[in-house]
């Protein structure tokens, strides 16, 4: 269990976490990465994207474990995944842009 | 392939919503008591702390009821989810207090 | 009635949703409040914003503090048919002295009940209440509001509707119809996974407004499902299913006898007057065995059975702070001597889930990130609910314009009433709690009270306004109330945190940084935030109503 500062920026690292992870989640699904890249994703990067969210949302599930009692991380991080999930949503509907960044990161490019 | 529901619609279809409504509500009650009594009665039974079985009766109980709520409005004949709730609730509560009698 | 098993599902969701609707949005949005109820209080009670405070020494403040407590006038009167001959002028046989606090609160909740003599049950016990400053045992004027754990909060379980319990049962009724609401909305939204991050405020409107409803309701649905059920537990052996006081009171009597045996607890005085040894040794004790066990060691309540007699007993329960599951971990101690009696077994597998599930719903812990998700999470369960009432309305108007059916214009002027009518009431109370002198007339009913008829009767004008206006809506227009309202709420929200700062001195640069008190200074943030939100959603509604008439100038140009 953590106390203070250390906990404070490990609970901020698991929403990051958890934020990118469902953003990559999004981004693997057609409608979502039309809507940012405008084309059409390839196979290839539908599977890394979702591998790469799951990867998120578990180390964002991590980051919870380290800072508190199992019981009380698992509802920190449902919590966060729902708070994520909305903040992502919010995103594709006004800045749907502001996510090239992310696909990017995860190596995902538009094709041409 | 889904399944066309005939229900039978005679008399008027306020009363035979009522009916509905009052089968959810009533019956379901009943139904989750009958539910919530047995279980808590089987469970000391079977040596587990009054609490223990008071807190899995409560949640089946409410399961329950939700889960024939639900269906008490999907089910084709009414008449049928009347008899399964209240006969269904009556058989269960009893044999609650069946149980009972046994331990006390 | 129905042709298919998912139309039956729809029915259902859409009409006890109408109906319930408006119960269960006042149950999400003053539950949302109820997270924050101590602070509430704090900004309600300016006497009372101090930091909080752990529990205090028994020897140099609970005991003469006790020892000033006796019922009130009020509680004697409220006794005397129950009693068979005159009332003491004193009550002296304490049944039980105890304290309550948590790791949020800066005051201090003190009960006692007494013996009450010649009383008709035996069993008979007359209470008195006061609320202290821990730091001194100073007596805190009790008869104020505490707006949000005396208000808000029994508001959202059980709408102050006390005759019978009938606001819990309606509650509970309401719950239970959120839980129907959720496996039936599942059931009839076909592309739950495919739009689950979808949200087309562009398109028609009717699109838009169950895009809202669905994202609302389908990310936080783990959240919205599981306060719906915890919270029907919490009171479903007192209230829903009361099978231990009635059809299985044998067994219950059965295991509260083997529970007094194992525990060696005494139910009952012994009529032998006894001594009280070091309660500040006793709880020095119980922190000691806490915390060989790895648990924090503060304590929440601190009881004294049977004062004064040789079967008296001190009992010691931790504030559950560090984890969900709320429990007390109790440890009991021999009044007389100070020796343990017995320590509260670790819990069953059973129980563990129990404390876990009620633990969950009742926020026991020390978490501020969790309880604000749990706002975001109350807040996004009313804004499904909402938007709900809006797509009714929505998918209606139109219908309803060309049959002149009144249907969708009432159901509009009701969900003006519960959302921007809640806020109205919400921030009415608020402010009449800044405005109102501290002494009233003794003639008039008291400060608390006032403050409550108020908040109904701010909501009784919003409801009116709603349908006094609502009108267009029969029409196929949007009903200019949700405007209207919308600058209100924003002025109002203002004027709270205005008034606060005018008569406590407390503005927002004193309570976040000369004087950081983070209690009023996250309500009167909160509120500027509701006030900056509601002027944007005014001005929206604005220029929509503005649209809205230019189409019908045109139409009624072409025509």
């Amino acid at each position: 269990m953590l106390e203070g500062g250390a906990a404070a920026l490990l609970l901020f690292a698991a929403i990051v976490a958890n934020g990118v992870g469902m953003a990559w989640v999004a981004l693997s699904m057609d409608v979502h990465w039309q809507q940012v890249q405008g084309t059409a994703p390839s196979r290839g990067a539908v599977r890394r994207l979702r591998v790469l969210g799951a990867l998120g949302l578990a180390c964002g599930l991590a980051a919870c474990l380290r800072v508190d009692h199992a019981s009380m991380a698992v509802l920190v991080w449902i919590m966060a995944l729902s708070a994520a999930a909305l903040v992502v949503t919010c995103t594709l509907t006004w800045r749907p842009g502001w996510l090239k960044a992310l696909a990017w990161l995860a190596g995902c490019e538009a094709r041409p | 392939m889904p399944r066309t529901f005939t229900i039978d619609t005679s008399g008027s279809p306020r009363l035979h919503i009522a009916a509905r409504v009052g089968a959810a509500v009533l019956g379901g009650y009943g139904f989750a008591w009958g539910i919530n009594a047995v279980t808590m009665a089987l469970l000391s039974a079977a040596g587990l702390e009054f609490h223990d079985a008071e807190f899995l009766g409560n949640l089946l109980g409410v399961l329950a009821f939700l889960v024939v709520f639900l269906w008490t409005f999907a089910a084709r004949r009414l008449w049928r989810v009347w008899a399964v709730l209240t006969s269904g609730g009556a058989l269960l509560a009893g044999t609650g207090s069946w149980v009972q009698s046994w331990l006390v | 009635m129905f042709q298919s098993f998912r139309q039956a599902m729809a029915w259902l969701h859409t009409w006890f949703g109408l109906v319930l609707g408006f119960v269960l949005m006042a149950a999400f949005f003053f539950g949302a409040l109820s997270v924050f109820d101590r602070e509430i209080d704090r900004w309600a009670i300016p006497e009372t914003r101090i930091a909080p405070q752990p529990m205090p020494s028994y020897e140099k403040l609970l005991r003469p503090a006790f020892e000033r407590m006796q019922p009130t006038p009020l509680a004697i009167d409220a006794m005397r048919p129950r009693v068979d001959g005159p009332m003491p002028a004193h009550f002296d046989t304490v049944d039980s002295w105890s304290a309550y606090t948590t790791h949020r609160d800066p005051v201090l909740a003190l009960y006692a009940g007494y013996q009450v003599p010649h009383a008709k049950d035996a069993e008979e016990r007359i209470w008195a209440y006061a609320t202290i400053d821990p730091r001194d045992g100073r007596l805190l004027p009790d008869e104020q509001l505490k707006i949000g754990s005396g208000f808000f909060f029994p508001l959202h379980y059980g709408l102050t509707l006390d005759w019978k319990n009938l606001g819990i049962w309606i509650v509970g009724f309401s719950a239970l119809m959120m839980l129907a609401a959720l496996v039936s909305g599942v059931i009839m939204h076909r592309k739950l996974f495919r739009e689950f991050f979808t949200f087309r405020p562009g398109k028609a409107p009717l699109r838009s407004v169950l895009d809202l409803h669905n994202l609302t309701g389908v990310v936080a649905l783990p959240f919205h499902f599981f306060f719906a059920l915890t919270g029907l537990l919490i009171f479903a052996s007192t209230y829903y299913f009361p099978l231990g006081e009635t059809q299985l009171h044998g067994l219950h009597e059965r295991h509260e006898q083997a529970e007094a045996r194992e525990t060696g607890l005494p139910h009952a005085r012994a009529d032998v007057s006894a001594g009280l040894a070091n309660v500040d040794a006793m709880v020095a004790e119980a922190q000691r065995r806490w915390h060989e066990h790895g648990k924090a060691g503060e304590v929440g309540f601190l009881v004294l059975q049977h004062v004064g007699d040789a079967n008296g007993y001190v009992s010691v329960y931790r504030a559950g702070t560090d984890r969900i599951a709320l429990v007390g971990d109790g440890i009991h101690f021999k009044a007389s001597t100070g020796a343990v009696i017995h320590e509260d077994p670790p819990a069953t597998p059973v129980a563990r889930v129990s404390e876990f599930l009620t633990g969950l719903h009742l926020q026991h812990f020390r978490h501020w990130l969790l309880r604000w998700l749990y706002v975001l999470g109350g807040l996004t369960g009313a804004a499904c609910i909402a938007t709900g009432f809006i797509f009714f309305v929505e998918k209606r108007k139109k219908q309803h314009a060309k049959t002149g059916n009144q249907g969708s214009r009432v159901v509009d002027a009701l969900a003006v009433t519960t959302v921007t009518g809640m806020l109205i009431a919400t921030l009415t109370l608020l402010i009449v709690n800044r405005l109102l002198p501290e002494r009233l007339p003794a003639a008039w009913a008291s400060r608390g009270d006032l403050e409550v008829y108020l908040f109904w009767a701010g909501w009784a004008l919003a409801m009116a306004h709603a349908f006094v206006r609502s009108a267009p809506v029969a029409q196929e227009r949007a009903n200019p109330a949700w405007y209207e309202q919308c600058r209100t709420v924003s002025a109002m929200a203002l004027a709270a945190v205005l008034l606060n700062w005018i008569t406590t001195g407390d503005h927002l640069i004193k309570t976040v940084f000369t004087h950081p008190y983070w209690p009023v200074a996250g309500v009167d943030l909160f509120l500027l935030a509701s006030a900056a939100l509601a002027t944007v959603a005014a001005h929206r509604l604005k220029a929509r109503l503005g649209a809205d008439q230019l189409a019908q100038s045109t139409e009624a140009g072409h025509a």
